[in-house]
């Protein structure tokens, strides 16, 4: 295995660091001091174009705070911010016909922790910009959990009133599902999809930097609903109209914060999509791309056809609220079912959205930890491939109690359990790769583990909800929270958490603390169960979900499974500790101290600041573990020894 | 695979399969049934428990094995055998669930059919939803006679098909009596209706599932199943009542107000809303009188929204929902409470 040493001292020098800045330029520069006069500036435009046109046509009242908090303050104060962060500056230079500094690498690759807060191109900067930024979004989430746990630990309303309850169950969701689950899927790709890929970065760096900017712009969205009059947006991540049409203001910081992380999410998967046609190393076939690979190739699919849904359903309600359109409302016209059948048809797909990159996570772990091959590498990829396809074919299971058209039921119900097929193919070519194996159970192992008896729990309570019958029992109690939390944390968390510290040696350069880790397993694998398990009888038996106060006889149950959600919160803690202390002081990590075979392994850690000195040569496979003289790849000039047979991929 | 290791396997896989079996038989899951609907899903419910709990001893018994027996030891650093797959096992663990789903799917869609029917003669009962009570419209005595009742209780006669149309006055909300098992969503421009056979007599409570605002956890109703003869005693007794009546505090209960307000000669305490106990305080800082404020408040309620309170919460849809009888009725049931509330 060729390390490639020392490789910062033949590239350091121009990259990284920006140009020194004298007077002016601080001001007119990219950067904080730019953003802090360029936003202001952008929101006084927006409140102007309204004010104006207000004016104009004879609007009463000329000062209308919910058209200027949507022109002003959720859309053109972004773009300020983005534009003063100098997210847009290669793009204003080339457009305005300056020169592009095309030769320019002063916003790639990271020489100190401050450039972890710029606009940075390098992939996997800003791979750690996402983990950093999700996790920021990850402990606000789970503190929102908190306090409505500690409202549901008794019956009846004891610490929030009903508005202030609805807002944080909202809140919680929304920053899990769009600004944490979503984007560190993306974060960790970010990182290793072009290492994996045998590539010097991604396809479009700016773009890269772009849509990771967007991300804080979303999360802080959501977070600044409380300020608005009225509180935050109340009405749940599902937001249905027409209630969310006719709530206090803060539903806008919802529906468009939606816009901003859906715009990031659809401009990252088009860039994994050009990254992974365009950019494999030569030999790297499809059929030799590592899983986590072909996991964000379906994943980034799914996200180019299904998010406009998304986008196109939070615009019909705004614009119902602040254009007086009538979507959704009947009176009018409207057809309210409209909103959920668009809701879902991106909502159901986005729950693979952030199952998929977890699949490709879990592929490297088993197969590294076990030692073996992955078990049917070719139907795994497959499976993947069948999962995106029948994704688009279950959205109204969704709806089995909305008042959609009964006929449609029964089809739905057959496409969401044929989709069960391809997802157990999965999980039992993971416990093939396991069976005779060498297994070792590092931290990420026992996630990975964690991850594949929780969600398989979660899948067999997704039969459950198939069941139209049961569905219809079911459906809107906590039997669904107890549901989507074994397949949204037993699965995708479990599997970020996995992903986290498989790669932090090749992140930071450092190992993290192995006991630690094994300890923030088992707290949060308790306190997971604890908390979820007994949903799903509480469900069953009456308790509807999304309610602030409930019959007596739930009482018990709650107070377990709020006590045991503060261990599963306290668990969060240990990890944090871990992460910080390790990525400060922890032992210098090898360039590949889990012996892995694929690409991002073979270089230094961290990885040099173009991945590869030279482009490598992809010969095999990418799990030939036990394969005696396999190889995947071949490095600097080792080419000599190896056939290159096949035709170069990449110009 | 040698025999021991299989006969391992097996053993680990029937404990698991028996500790599941007794979760799944001690946990009380699901509420005793009060409806033939309910008997049917219980019985897709645990034909799937069984199915659920097979794949699950499998699963859980190749973790466990595989955890205990393919350990490395610390200073093994070899791989382990380069398998690549197995075609055969391949189809059957694609093929094998797929027949599985299948079945769950089949009987599903048969105990489906059998739920939706509601038989050829079924009692119509119409159920109004709105921010956040329920109202139930009774079926007049005969064909063309003006006595339809309407009640904010549910009351079924026993061992009858009983067929729901549920209609929504603002937003989305959803019926569901958890005994009863059925559930249909009320949706604002659409009938949706629902079949409930009644087998049980007792009391039970009908709770709102679809987040429908501030009161949803509030917005429940009492369900009654009754005999025949009570359920017709019901009725009369409602007809001569007045068809639901426009005595005040009647109107009070069936439209739902309790839900949100606290009023002391009700005996409501909810807090969604301002308190009701001191109208005439509010009446005399508003500089009206205390009866015009009281009406106007439910007909118009954005026209003066007590501090601390939200506009466009409370329904304005009362002026239209209730007759003039009924908003006079409830007028003075509120008029008349204040000063002796608690």
């Amino acid at each position: 295995m060729t390390e490639i040493a020392h490789h910062e001292d033949t590239h350091a020098v121009g990259h990284g660091a920006p140009p020194p800045r004298h007077g002016l330029a601080h001001l007119t520069g990219p950067g904080y001091v730019r953003a802090a006069w360029v936003t202001p500036l952008f929101w006084a435009i927006g409140f102007g174009i309204v004010v104006f046109f207000r004016w104009l046509g004879g609007y009463e009242p000329t000062l209308d705070w919910s058209i200027i908090t949507v022109v002003a303050s959720l859309v053109m104060a972004p773009i300020g911010f983005l534009t003063g962060i100098g997210a847009f500056d290669y793009w204003l230079y080339y457009m305005s016909g300056r020169p592009s500094r095309p030769d320019d690498h002063s916003s790639h690759g990271a020489t100190s922790w401050r450039s972890y807060f710029r606009v940075n191109t390098d992939h996997k900067v800003i791979g750690v910009q996402y983990l950093v930024t999700v996790f920021f979004f990850f402990v606000l989430g789970g503190l929102a959990a908190m306090l409505f746990r500690a409202e549901l630990a008794q019956p009846d309303l004891q610490f929030v009133d009903a508005q202030a309850y609805n807002g944080l169950i909202s809140m919680h969701a929304a920053l899990m599902i769009f600004v944490f689950i979503i984007p560190a899927f993306a974060g960790l790709a970010n990182f290793a999809v072009p290492l994996m890929l045998g590539a010097p970065d991604m396809a479009f760096p700016r773009l890269n930097a772009l849509s990771f900017w967007l991300l804080p712009v979303a999360g802080l969205m959501f977070v600044a609903s409380f300020l608005a009059p009225g509180g935050a947006f109340a009405t749940g991540w599902t937001s249905y109209a027409p209630l969310a049409s006719d709530q206090p203001l803060g539903q806008v910081f919802f529906n468009m914060g939606v816009q901003w992380a859906g715009a990031s999410s659809i401009m990252t998967a088009l860039n994994f999509l050009v990254t992974i046609i365009t950019m494999r190393a030569p030999g790297m076939t499809f059929w030799r791309m590592p899983l986590l690979v072909w996991a964000n190739f379906t994943t980034s699919l799914l996200v180019v056809i299904a998010t406009p849904f998304i986008a196109g359903s939070q615009f019909f309600v705004m614009f119902d609220r602040i254009m007086h359109t009538n979507f959704f409302t009947v009176a009018e016209g409207g057809y309210v079912l409209a909103y959920q059948h668009i809701f879902w048809f991106y909502s159901h797909p986005a729950v693979y959205i952030m199952m998929l990159p977890g699949f490709g996570i879990v592929s490297e772990v088993i197969a590294v930890f076990s030692r073996k091959p992955v078990f049917g590498y070719r139907l795994m990829a497959l499976s993947l491939m069948a999962i995106l396809v029948l994704g688009f074919s279950v959205w109204a299971h969704h709806m089995f109690v909305a008042g959609m058209a009964p006929w449609l039921r029964v089809p739905m119900m057959v496409t969401s359990m044929i989709i069960a097929v391809p997802t157990g193919v999965k999980v039992f070519s993971w416990l093939a790769t396991m069976w005779e194996g060498k297994i070792r159970f590092r931290t990420p192992m026992l996630f990975a583990l964690g991850f594949l008896s929780m969600f398989v729990l979660g899948g067999l309570s997704g039969i459950f909800l198939a069941a139209v019958p049961i569905d219809i029992h079911a459906s809107d109690t906590y039997f669904v929270v107890a549901h989507i939390h074994y397949v949204l944390f037993g699965g995708s968390v479990f599997t970020i958490f996995a992903g986290i510290y498989y790669w932090f040696p090749k992140m930071t350069g450092r190992m993290y603390d192995e006991r630690l880790g094994k300890l923030h397993f088992w707290l949060t694998f308790i306190g997971f169960n604890g908390t979820f398990f007994p949903m799903h009888w509480v469900g069953l038996q009456g308790m509807p979900r999304r309610v602030a106060d409930y019959a007596e006889q739930f009482g018990d149950w709650n107070l377990v499974v709020s006590a045991f959600s503060f261990l599963l919160g306290a668990s969060t803690i240990v990890f944090f500790y871990n992460v910080i202390i390790s990525w400060h002081r922890g032992p210098i990590a090898e360039s590949n101290p889990w012996r892995a075979l694929t690409l991002e392994w073979q270089v230094s850690s961290p990885p040099p600041i173009f991945n590869f000195d030279e482009i490598p040569q992809v010969v095999g496979g990418p799990y030939e573990y036990g394969v005696p003289g396999a190889r995947h790849a071949v490095l600097n000039g080792d080419r000599a020894g190896v056939a290159t047979s096949e035709p170069e991929t990449v110009a | 695979m040698r025999r021991g290791s299989l006969v391992r396997l097996v053993v680990y896989g029937v404990l698991s399969g028996v500790v599941a079996s007794i979760i799944a038989v001690l946990v009380p899951w699901l509420p005793t049934s009060a409806s033939e609907e309910m008997d049917r899903i219980e019985f897709v419910f645990w034909f799937t428990t069984v199915i659920c709990i097979a794949i699950w001893a499998i699963v859980s018994a190749v973790i466990v094995y595989a955890v205990l027996k393919f350990r490395a030891a610390p200073d093994d650093d070899t791989d382990g055998p380069p398998i690549h797959g197995h075609t055969g096992i391949e189809i059957v663990w694609t093929a094998v669930p797929a027949v599985l789903v299948t079945a769950i799917s089949i009987v599903s869609a048969i105990v489906l059919a059998k739920n939706d029917d509601a038989g050829d003669n079924p009692l119509r009962i119409a159920v109004t939803a709105q921010q956040f009570a329920w109202r139930f419209e009774y079926p007049a005595s005969a064909e063309g006679a003006d006595d339809a009742v309407t009640a904010g209780e549910l009351v079924l006669p026993v061992n009858q098909s009983v067929k729901l149309t549920l209609h929504s006055l603002d937003v989305i909300h959803s019926f569901w009596v958890p005994e009863f098992g059925q559930k249909s969503d009320a949706v604002p421009g659409i009938e949706t209706t629902l079949v409930i056979t009644p087998t049980r007599l007792g009391s039970y409570s009908l709770a709102c599932t679809e987040l429908c605002g501030l009161g949803h956890s509030t917005m429940r109703a009492a369900v009654e199943v009754v005999s025949q003869e009570d359920y017709d005693a019901f009725l009369a007794a409602e007809r001569e009542g007045g068809g639901g009546g426009d005595d005040g505090e009647a109107v009070f209960a069936s439209a739902g107000c309790g839900a949100c307000h606290a009023f002391g000669p009700a005996g409501s305490d909810a807090e969604v809303g301002p308190g009701l106990d001191d109208l005439a305080g509010a009446a005399e800082g508003a500089g009206v009188s205390l009866e015009e404020f009281v009406r106007q408040s439910i007909v118009d309620p954005n026209a003066r929204v007590a501090e601390g309170y939200q506009p466009d919460v409370m329904p304005d849809t009362y002026e239209n929902t209730l007759s003039d009888e009924q908003l006079d009725g409830l007028v003075q049931y509120l008029v008349d409470g204040q000063g002796n509330g608690g």
